[in-house]
């Protein structure tokens, strides 16, 4: 790795020290760390580093999607529904069937966006309540399940925490490298960097879209079959998609990606997610009221934020 | 002669909107030609290039590529199809590295390189295109085009970016695909590199090819006055220059200001109602030197005097109080390009205005109108800066400060891609400005131009002051050799 590498790869370095220090943190406060306590990290972060991986796509493709925690919340309604009571296989089977849905959802969205010409921001301002309404058509109370087996597939049986890593880690081994590497990945960089100097360069900026929307779509649904897998169960609150929706935005905007686009990638965002994490945990391990904890952990954010946007403005200009 | 010409282009016309670019433009290209397209700013040049190398498709008209009709969908297709641009802004993806944007483009890297460094550049592929300078991407842009191996490379104003040294490797690089048989199509506003390079040209007016002819010495007369139709005649600017009276005292001084990676040690003086020109090749530091005086940067040492009273600004608007004011050379960090004419001219205003007060609105109209007839600006599409024609934006920064007031104001390179004709009102702008008794500091990148608008000159050379130029001994070769260090009159 020479230098120049090595300053680009900057913001990752420093969010993982951050999320070290702030993981050590942590195991210092229990009274004692295995395999019991590695799975509650994980099975904690893994449904929200999904959705940040996702809208880190989007962002990174100069979009963002307002409706990527609807689109979670649909998945887990609807997967929580059709699994209930049906064989490992139908499950597996299911799952793949609803991934698919997420991704169609998505490339839906980009294309209205595409051909509409309307802002990211309003369309899909919009189809969050759409989803979240059919979400709740779906599931109109919390409740629902999913095989037993089909749960420790995806969240690992106590106190197995391999599955669930496997499952944050396989999405950036056998979707984020293919994608970066691939034209499509390098069109993402580019309409999120300069839309008319990329369709100078030859890229589709419509079809390029549409596809990051589909790829960011996969992601959200893996995030809402994760959480059936995880919690058993589904809610279809409006309340729960927006929340899911802003820690996306905020784990990939701590992740390194630019909200103007064209910047970052995917580690950053999932180790991002566990700094939101290990936040408000470890605040309340000092016994320290929630609502303090949410202050603070929004405090933090604005200084790590600006702090990366400091250092950056010093490495960028020579 | 049409029989086998490269390119045959007939009777294109666009629209957009109400706004007519083209109405019937004609354009055609022999093999082994190097063809200019002239024309001043709106004329319609790069409207006609666009829909060549399909980016945007015409109204009406056909494109003939060797006898055969064609119509690109895309740059993309144009480049695959032999027909490569190179754009007047830079086509480079700014947030990834070079390689990244080979890869995007489908550029052979190795090629690519061999382009490079026969123009004897070298550039790190893993670099992130933001953080490589201007000139350098305009190359890099250019290296990618041949390695398309085009039949007919297209240049939009790649030279107005350019040092004068690259701007050589560009000729030689049109030359030696002219040897190859290849074709170039060559827009430049430098008069002077058309004659000497270019085989034939076609100026282009309002949206109609005036006149093709083939070019040689002493064609400039004939393609201004093309060009601008009878409007007017550019040689007027210097009995303006000349003519003027000024007074004898100093309004700012710069006293040894030092700073970034070029300024050294450089210290001149700004009488009231001087023009006072600067030249410099590219990359001395000339824009640091004008953000410092416009309180934008701060200098490492040296000291600035207003009126034999020693300052120090923290900011643009200590700056402009004290009645110092930048027309930057990015038109685009200058405008609100959303915003429409009015509102952009009326920005600086608020000076006057206490802090809560309301604007009033019929005295804002009064001085807006005066400043846009004063400056004669084409106002057909003033609902929105951002459809204006270069020139017309260029006034546009200027006539800002003309309505809000100003002692002294810094113009750095204020005609660059701007036709003739806007290039002689903005001249006899800042003539009229100094006959106010107002003084300009001014830096162009077109050395010809200095004689025409200053009073004066001084060369910035490694950081400092090389010379200081009376204007009789401001020609070209002059302020050429100062610039490369080779002559000092301090």
């Amino acid at each position: 790795m020479n230098l120049v590498q090595l300053k680009r790869q900057s913001w990752n370095i420093g969010i993982i020290v951050l999320a070290l220090v702030l993981g050590l943190w942590r195991i210092n406060q229990l009274p004692q760390f295995g395999a019991y306590e590695a799975r509650t990290f994980v099975l904690g972060i893994l449904p929200i580093a999904l959705l940040s991986m996702g809208q880190a796509i989007i962002i990174i493709g100069g979009g963002i999607n307002l409706a990527i925690g609807a689109e979670a919340v649909l998945i887990n309604c609807l997967s929580a529904k059709f699994m209930l009571n049906t064989s490992f296989t139908t499950s597996v089977l299911l799952a793949v069937f609803f991934l698919v849905v997420a991704a169609a959802i998505g490339a839906l969205t980009g294309w209205i966006i595409s051909t509409s010409g309307i802002a990211d921001i309003v369309v899909t301002l919009a189809t969050s309540f759409l989803l979240v309404g059919v979400a709740m058509f779906v599931m109109p109370q919390p409740g629902g399940g999913v095989n037993q087996k089909f749960s420790d597939f995806v969240a690992g049986k106590d106190p197995n925490f391999i599955p669930p890593l496997i499952w944050l880690i396989l999405p950036l081994l056998i979707i984020w490298i293919p994608l970066y590497r691939s034209r499509l990945g390098i069109s993402m960089y580019a309409i999120g960097s300069n839309k008319d100097a990329a369709f100078l360069s030859g890229v589709n900026v419509n079809r390029t879209r549409i596809k990051l929307y589909a790829v960011g779509g996969l992601f959200a649904g893996l995030s809402g079959i994760v959480l059936t897998g995880i919690t058993l169960s589904s809610s279809p609150f409006a309340n729960i998609s927006n929340t899911a929706t802003l820690n996306a935005v905020a784990g990939a905007v701590l992740g390194g990606v630019s909200l103007a686009g064209g910047v970052g990638g995917l580690v950053g965002p999932a180790l991002a997610a566990l700094i939101l994490y290990f936040i408000p945990n470890i605040l309340l391990a000092y016994g320290i009221d929630p609502s303090y904890s949410q202050i603070i952990t929004g405090a933090l954010t604005i200084l790590v934020v600006l702090l990366g946007g400091f250092l950056r403005r010093r490495t960028g200009k020579k | 002669m049409a029989t086998n010409s490269l390119l045959d282009i007939s009777s294109i016309a666009k629209s957009y909107g109400p706004v007519v670019a083209l109405k019937n433009a004609n354009l055609e290209v022999q093999p082994g030609e190097i063809h200019a397209l002239l024309g001043a700013n709106g004329a319609g040049k790069s409207t006609l290039v666009k829909i060549l190398t399909g980016v945007i498709t015409s109204d009406n008209g056909t494109i003939k590529l060797h006898g055969k009709e064609i119509k690109f969908s895309s740059p993309d297709d144009a480049r695959k199809n032999g027909v490569a641009p190179v754009f007047q802004d830079p086509a480079l993806i700014p947030d990834i590295s070079i390689q990244r944007n080979l890869a995007l483009t489908g550029t052979n890297e190795k090629r690519f390189i061999a382009e490079l460094s026969a123009m004897g550049i070298k550039v790190n592929l893993n670099e992130i295109a933001s953080n490589i300078e201007l000139p350098t991407l305009r190359m890099i842009d250019l290296a990618r085009a041949l390695t398309h191996d085009p039949e007919l490379l297209i240049l939009d104003e790649i030279t107005a970016a350019l040092p004068v040294d690259l701007a050589d490797k560009v000729i030689e690089i049109m030359n030696v695909q002219k040897k190859k048989g290849k074709s170039v199509i060559f827009i430049s506003h430098r008069l002077a590199e058309i004659e000497t390079i270019c085989d034939r040209a076609t100026v282009l007016r309002d949206g109609i090819n005036v006149d093709t002819f083939t070019a040689s010495k002493g064609s400039e007369e004939r393609i201004v006055a093309a060009m601008l139709g009878d409007k007017n005649n550019v040689k007027d600017a210097k009995k303006a220059a000349n003519a003027n009276s000024q007074s004898q005292s100093t309004f700012v001084e710069v006293k040894s200001i030092s700073g970034g990676k070029n300024l050294t040690d450089v210290s001149f003086e700004i009488k009231s109602g001087e023009v006072l020109g600067v030249a410099a090749l590219e990359g001395q530091g000339q824009d640091l030197l004008f953000e410092i005086l416009a309180g934008e940067a701060k200098p490492d040492s040296g000291e600035i005097f207003v009126n034999g009273k020693k300052v120090s600004f923290n900011h643009p608007a200590d700056a402009i109080e004290l009645g110092i004011s930048l027309v930057p050379g990015d038109r685009k960090s200058a405008l609100m390009s959303q915003r429409s004419i009015r509102e952009n001219l009326a920005l600086t205003r608020f000076r006057g205005i206490s802090k809560w007060g309301r604007i009033k609105t019929k005295d804002e109209e009064r001085t807006v109108d005066n400043a846009v007839s004063a400056l004669q600006i084409d106002t057909r599409a003033k609902s929105q800066v951002k459809r204006l024609s270069g020139g017309n934006q260029q006034k546009v920064t200027i006539g800002r400060w003309v309505t809000t007031g100003f002692d002294l104001l810094l113009c750095f390179d204020p005609t660059r891609g701007i036709d003739v004709g806007t290039k002689q009102q903005i001249y006899d702008l800042i003539r009229s400005f100094a006959a106010e008794g107002k003084s300009v500091l001014l830096f162009t990148s077109e050395l010809r131009e200095i004689q025409m608008s200053c009073d004066r000159a001084i060369v910035i050379y490694e950081g400092k002051v090389q010379a200081t130029l009376p204007i009789e001994k401001c020609d070209e070769e002059n302020l050429m050799n100062a610039a490369h260090g080779l002559v000092g009159t301090k």
